[in-house]
């Protein structure tokens, strides 16, 4: 303990290790915060949300009094509410929509014409404490010890210290371990104090903390080998450093994102939702039994009810949205499959880029990785199927439209999302 | 295994050879140093000086021979030895952004020692720096003022045993008189101290005796004789000889 003190008021004297940690803090502070508003926001947007899409539905009812046109006009808000843990990894939050108002028409369409809101945000990532623990925190790391033996040499005291400690090892690790201890207080405090506030389970806080805490160990003995294997005066050090958080943090990253995206092809959301635009609008010239056929291969229950005879039946046009969904499911089926393999490699090879396992730890951890989008995307088809069995219901045993029969309706509630 | 020395042996160099970079610094070097002696080692550039110091601490391990320091092996007991040597290295750089004061007691804590101010302010004055300068910034610092730090740290270290290296190097003349005095003083109380300096005449003031060193060998020694100090133009012209051969 005394030589932590020791190395702690020195360490009060150094005015560039301050800056570093200094600068540490305000960054990840500034990470923190912007992590926070943007979860303030997008809750905020949700209650609006929710208010107004309650209020729509009550207006489309009293305009409308039968099951087609009320199924056709009533918009349903669909949503992942961030995660308490969302604000330190918004992850795929930026990239996919977490939001939706969808009708009873094709579905598939409907949840891909949202698709890469911020393409932006593909390439270089949000400002967020997953962003600044994975990228930034190696740069600080590397910051703090990167002259701790190179510029004793240097300045000539290196074998006097060495000399007067006894033991140049434990000098170092000293050093070291109270300048990583600082910066780990400073990059972990804003987050334990957010978590605090917004709620987040501790068991997930710990987890997230420990990730990071690993990150910082990897970086720690990286530098310190580096430096520990080599008489390298400080500016090469530095140099070798730097190189190594480039390999890391940008280059293995990029490397894998290709390869990855080479083995694993995928079609992209607005192939699916053309196909199925084709599909629904071919469908207006289709024989009306073509379409029923297909349809009620896959609703066998209604086949004694879908004779059409009418030039428009609601139930006609309902079966041809649903047709619409069947012909772009093996797109959307492949487009799910890819993206949920495209991940499972992704967390596999993210073992030899720290900072992106660590960026990959935190997303799965604040469910904001890929898998909570599908499994979003997910609850979006469960809610919409029972939507469809609904209506199904009203239209094809042509129900009487009543309010009483009408409060029935499915709602979207986080239910789904499980 | 700890060759046997005798109790009145404090540094003892045995057969010592070092290589550094596939060239050989220090060959076939022997010589003792004997308690409360103190030893120079004299000789041009190259020869070999500093790295028999480095040895000494444990910095360099030597090819073949061997080091002990109160005969205990260096290579063996690496920390033990240096806790019984204060060193001052050639040109001294403490922490620049600290004061005399807080220089002394980080690198004292460092050692495991534990000093109050009043401690550290009167060996301070021992070495002659102003009092108004102990509390100043080391950047504020002429070079001899940092070396009397740096000599005020080894005082303060209280270790059987001193290595300096060039300790006058760039030391103004009365300087060097304060710093010999001080040398002398610390040989008197028992201390045992190698220097090692290409400075024949310091050499001859204050030296009790003198290794003359070439090309890593050891080529000639001298030794005072009782109350006079060793005759400099013997020494220097042992000194030319060597480095102009």
């Amino acid at each position: 303990m005394r030589s932590i003190y020791r190395e702690l008021r020195f360490l009060s004297r150094d005015r560039a290790a301050i800056l570093w940690l200094g600068l540490a803090f305000v960054i990840t502070l500034l990470a923190v915060t912007a992590g926070l508003y943007e979860v303030q926001s997008q809750r905020s947007r949700l209650m609006q949300l929710l208010q107004a899409d309650r209020s729509d539905r009550r207006i489309v009812t009293e305009k409308h009094n039968d099951w087609g046109s009320i199924a056709y006009h009533s918009f349903h808000l669909t949503f992942d509410a961030p995660s308490p843990l969302a604000f330190a990894a918004l992850g795929q939050r930026e990239l996919l929509p977490w939001k939706h108002r969808i009708r009873m028409l094709a579905l598939e369409g409907q949840i891909y014409e949202a698709d890469a809101t911020n393409p932006a945000f593909t390439s270089i990532g949000r400002f967020d404490f997953a962003f600044v623990a994975s990228n930034l925190l190696p740069l600080f790391v590397i910051f703090l010890l990167y002259g701790l033996r190179s510029d004793e040499r240097a300045a000539g005291r290196f074998e006097l210290l060495v000399a007067t400690a006894g033991n140049g090892g434990h000098l170092w690790m000293t050093r070291a371990t109270v300048r990583l201890g600082l910066l780990a207080l400073c990059i972990l405090s804003p987050l334990v104090g957010a978590a605090v506030g917004e709620g987040s389970p501790p068991h997930l806080v710990i987890f997230a903390g420990s990730a990071v805490l690993l990150h910082l160990v990897f970086w720690w003995i990286v530098s310190n080998e580096v430096s520990r294997l080599t008489q390298w005066s400080s500016p090469v050090l530095l140099t070798a450093l730097i190189g190594l958080w480039l390999w890391f943090a940008v280059l293995s990253p990029s490397a894998i994102h290709t390869v990855i995206e080479r083995l694993i092809p995928l079609p992209n959301g607005s192939e699916i939702l053309l196909t199925q635009r084709e599909a629904v609008n071919d469908a207006w010239d289709l024989p009306k039994k073509t379409t029923m056929t297909a349809f009620t291969e896959r609703h066998p229950q209604w086949r004694g009810q879908a004779d059409i005879n009418q030039p428009f039946e609601w139930k006609w046009y309902y079966a041809f949205q649903q047709v619409g969904d069947q012909v772009t499911e093996p797109l959307s089926q492949q487009y799910d499959s890819g993206r949920l393999a495209r991940n499972h490699l992704t967390t596999r090879l993210s073992f030899l880029a720290p900072p992106m396992w660590l960026e990959q730890t935190l997303q799965s951890l604040a469910s904001t990785d890929v898998g909570a989008a599908l499994s979003y995307e997910k609850s979006i088809r469960n809610f919409h199927a029972q939507l469809r069995a609904f209506y199904y219901q009203k239209l094809f045993e042509d129900q009487p439209f009543t309010a009483q029969a009408l409060e029935q309706r499915p709602e979207y509630s986080k239910a789904h999302l499980h | 295994m700890n060759t046997p020395l005798s109790t009145d042996i404090a540094l003892e160099a045995k057969q010592l050879m070092v290589v550094r970079s596939g060239q050989v610094v220090l060959q076939q070097l022997s010589f003792v140093v004997e308690k409360g002696q103190i030893f120079a080692l004299l000789g041009g550039n190259g020869a070999g000086k500093s790295t028999t110091l480095l040895t000494f601490l444990g910095f360099l391990p030597p090819t073949a021979g061997a080091a002990y320091v109160q005969g205990l092996n260096v290579e063996q007991h690496t920390r033990e030895v240096r806790q019984a040597i204060a060193y001052l290295p050639e040109a001294t750089t403490l922490y620049t952004h600290l004061s005399a004061q807080e220089n002394l007691s980080y690198l004292l804590t460092l050692a495991g020692r534990q000093i109050d101010r009043a401690a550290i302010d009167k060996a301070l004055d021992t070495v002659g720096l102003p009092t108004r300068a102990h509390a100043q910034r080391l950047d504020a610092y002429s070079k001899g003022m940092r070396q009397k730090v740096a000599i005020a740290l080894a005082l303060l270290r209280e270790t059987p045993i001193l290595l300096l290296d060039e300790p006058t190097s760039g030391l103004d003349p009365v300087a060097i008189d304060e710093l010999n005095t001080l040398v002398q003083n610390l040989a008197a109380e028992g201390r045992t101290v190698l220097m090692v300096t290409h400075d024949v005449y310091g050499a001859c003031q204050v030296a009790d005796r003198i290794a003359l060193l070439h090309n890593g060998s050891l080529v000639g020694t001298f030794s005072a004789s009782k109350g006079a100090p060793i005759d400099t133009n013997t020494v220097h012209t042992a000194f030319k000889e060597q480095t102009v051969r």
